[in-house]
């Protein structure tokens, strides 16, 4: 009797292949990123063949320091904050955008224009815009009347304000874009049948709309929050993370821990206990996905639902 | 009558010939003069084998010398292929990765020297004294500034830019006898150059008028810059930064003086200083809204040369101000950057390399440099510069006094491997305290907590080693003459 292949056999080695390849491309970075992060290598001082070997030591150091510790709530109250903004704004121009009207390609491009702009760019362009007696506060000024002197670079509880500004300015297109194909794809029949029993427009937003947007918002959320904990351009060439170290956030840390002291292992190690955050983030973050999902396809008569 | 008319044909040919060769000969016996220090740097360099090499450096830099490249490529077969174009202030960090890497890509980094011990230490740099020895070049630089250029005894840079701080102050308000008389009656002393840094104070805050649009003081206070103002302070207080047991020693009386003096200017300083660095600040002070500052030497050049310059003519350049905190009047200057060319150790067009980097700081070559037409960053540091009429052009000759007299005190940064993070610890520390988020007295008890670690993570006896180094960087005067 010949031995015959399992069904589904080439399917498993179909979908196995890509992952194995990718596993096999990013494993040696990781692999290597660990062996630096167990050793004590500092770029001036001896090659990564040479360095000494200390366990678990950088992460020890990294745990114990009051810096970092600082720069992860900096990083957590950036991305946060920039994130409710991009939310806010974006929501508000995908409802505006949702309906078809004239001339609305041109405004969907001019919306998406911040996001394709290159983020250094944008920083050097505000820094001149944002000085104290710039065009910003002059605008201001006019529209209320009187003398604004906000001091948008130079003062550190504002400067952080700056950051985030720029962030939600630069950023809302990405949230514009997914809530509008989320607005997009939404079921037009839930909508008048609310309308036709007579729900009120605001209702039906409430109750109808956002509910069923709700796994699109939770999405968008989650990668514009994890891509703002990344957010470095900006923050580096407007602040360099001053004034004092308002802005200290970190990728900033990171950056000068690595490339400014030199010292790969402590950038290494920090790497990793940033990554677990974000991976211990994405996870909750797929929790809630999973939970609005579930509880959309309830609602949808998906299974134990009624349809 | 022949006899005649072939002397005269002879004599005509002769005149002719004098006529097409006389000039030419003058002319190369001329240059011959002037470029025996280009020649003997040629002469050698044509021994070692054509070559292309790769730089980093900044093209802002750069473009002063490019000319000399291509002329030294024709001269030797070795020119310049290709060039990283990066600003001076990320080239440490890439020449690092270089050093990591051990690469041969690069063959010359034009870098902040004070990066030389960190460098060093990661094995990229090629000394070259064995090449300055083989073409007779000396560094004939102001004062013991050639030290800036040495670590533990070898010579790694050739500079092109000697960046040092002098002394601003606008003589149209500096000069008027009723401002003179209204400081004298405020005061009870004549309006005089500021010989320390209560003196300075005292000046800046009489002639700090922001609702007029003029700051008492230009010197910057953000966290990348402000500190390379601290050390003139501290220096000038007697301060050094370590005992020789390398134990930090910030948390002195001159560290505390130090201090005080950086927070006190905030009093006549623009509001928006904290975040001010020279893309701001030059044009302030070069516009007219500055009345004073301690500043680069290459400002008093765009004050003088820059046609759009709504200043020329309205500066005083002199000493930095210094302090008798010690017992005696000590005045200290700062260089920091200061721009060199590095050679890299591991490429193997590292001779060429450094052929190229003399030739470029030869007096007459260094001298087309700092006075080429175009405004850049490079500024006189060769003591011939002070006498050339072409660099006067630029500078001015009260310009130039003031810059060497300022190179006869000017010291380094922290001159050690860590530099840069020596510095940032002090500088993000000043920058917290001058914003308020810090207690003046803690910038130095926390500063010296972080430099504890570094100077136990790199080892007490390789910094001891180099400590040497740092101090014969120091000035071997108090007063300039």
């Amino acid at each position: 009797m010949s031995r015959r292949r399992a069904p589904g056999g080439l399917f498993r080695w179909v979908v196995l292949t890509p992952f194995v390849a990718l596993l096999a491309f990013i494993a040696p970075v990781f692999l290597l990123q660990l062996y630096v992060s167990l050793h004590s290598w500092t770029v001036y001082l001896t090659t990564w063949w040479d360095a000494e070997f200390v366990g678990f030591d950088m992460f020890r150091e990294v745990l114990t320091d009051p810096r970092f510790g600082w720069a992860i709530l900096r990083s957590l109250v950036f991305a946060g904050l920039s994130t409710a903004g991009c939310f806010v704004v974006g929501f508000g121009l995908a409802l505006l955008m949702a309906p078809s009207f004239r001339g609305h390609g041109v405004f969907y491009t001019l919306f998406l224009l911040p996001m394709l702009t290159v983020p250094i760019v944008i920083a050097y362009t505000f820094e001149m815009l944002l000085y104290q007696k710039g065009p910003v506060n002059g605008i201001l000024s006019a529209l209320l009347g009187t003398d604004v002197t906000v001091m948008w670079l130079a003062d550190p509880r504002i400067a952080v304000l700056t950051t985030v500004l720029l962030e939600v300015w630069n950023w809302t297109p990405f949230v514009f874009i997914i809530l509008l194909a989320g607005l997009a794809g939404l079921p037009r029949e839930l909508e008048e049948a609310a309308a036709s029993l007579g729900a009120s427009r605001w209702r039906i937003f409430l109750e109808v709309k956002l509910p069923l947007l709700r796994p699109v918002i939770v999405l968008a959320l989650v990668l514009r929050f994890l891509e703002a904990l990344g957010e470095f351009p900006k923050t580096w060439a407007l602040f360099q993370g001053g004034p004092g170290t308002a802005t200290e956030t970190i990728p900033v840390y990171l950056y000068l821990t690595t490339w400014h002291y030199f010292h790969v292992s402590k950038g290494a190690a920090m790497s990793y206990v940033v990554m677990v955050l974000v991976v211990g983030l994405v996870l909750l973050a797929l929790r809630v996905l999973r939970r609005e999902t579930r509880a959309l396809d309830r609602m949808d008569g998906g299974p134990g639902g009624a349809r | 009558m022949r006899d005649r008319m072939l002397r005269r044909r002879r004599f005509l040919r002769a005149g002719l010939a004098a006529a097409i060769i006389g000039p030419g000969i003058l002319g190369r016996s001329r240059a011959a003069t002037a470029g025996a220090e280009e020649d003997a740097v040629v002469r050698v360099a044509k021994k070692a084998k054509p070559a292309e090499l790769n730089g980093m450096i900044w093209s802002l830099y750069y473009r002063n010398m490019q000319r000399l490249a291509e002329e030294f490529r024709s001269l030797t077969g070795i020119g310049v292929r290709n060039i990283q174009d990066i600003s001076i202030f990320q080239i440490p960090q890439r020449a690092m990765a270089e050093a990591l890497a051990r690469s041969p890509e690069f063959d010359f980094f034009h870098v902040d020297s004070n990066m030389i011990p960190s460098l060093a230490s990661a094995g990229l740099l090629e000394p070259l004294d064995e090449y300055m020895a083989e073409t007779g070049y000396r560094l004939d630089m102001v004062g013991n500034f050639a030290s800036f250029m040495r670590y533990r005894g070898k010579t790694y840079g050739i500079p092109t830019d000697g960046n040092v701080h002098i002394q601003y102050i606008r003589k149209d308000y500096f000069e008027n006898p009723d401002e003179q008389k209204a400081f004298a009656d405020k005061h009870g002393r004549p309006l005089t150059w500021p010989r320390t840094w209560e003196e300075h104070q005292q000046i800046v805050e009489f002639f700090h008028r922001p609702e007029r649009g003029l700051i008492g003081s230009g010197s910057l206070r953000n966290r990348a810059n402000g500190v390379t103002w601290w050390y003139m302070y501290f220096y000038s207080a007697g301060g050094f930064p370590f005992t020789d047991e390398l134990e930090p020693a910030l948390a002195t009386g001159a560290g505390e003086y130090a201090v005080d003096v950086y927070l006190n200017l905030k009093k006549a300083s623009h509001p928006e200083a904290p975040n001010w660095g020279t893309p701001q600040m030059i044009p302030q002070i070069v516009g007219g809204h500055v009345f004073s500052a301690q500043y680069w030497d290459g400002t008093c050049r765009q004050i003088e040369s820059d046609p759009k310059s709504a200043t020329r003519g309205k500066f005083l350049y002199g000493l930095v101000p210094g302090s008798t905190r010690s017992g005696r009047l000590v005045h200290r200057s700062i260089s920091s950057p200061l721009a060199a060319v590095l050679v890299n150790r591991h490429s193997p067009r590292k001779r060429q390399a450094a052929y190229l980097a003399l030739y470029w700081g030869t007096l007459r070559n260094s001298t087309e440099i700092v006075s080429h037409p175009e405004w850049t960053f490079h500024d006189p540091w060769h003591t011939g510069h002070f006498q050339s009429p072409e660099v006067e052009q630029r500078y001015t000759r009260a310009g130039l006094e003031a810059i060497k007299r300022n190179l006869l005190v000017t010291t380094p940064p922290i001159y050690l491997t860590g530099h840069l993070e020596f510095q940032d610890a002090l500088a993000k520390h000043l920058s917290e305290a001058y914003i308020g988020q810090l207690a003046p007295r803690e910038v130095l008890t926390r500063t010296e907590e972080e430099w504890r670690r570094l100077v136990a993570k790199i080892g007490k006896r390789k910094l001891k080693e180099e400590l040497a180094s740092y101090k014969a960087a120091f000035p071997r005067v108090d007063v300039p003459s």
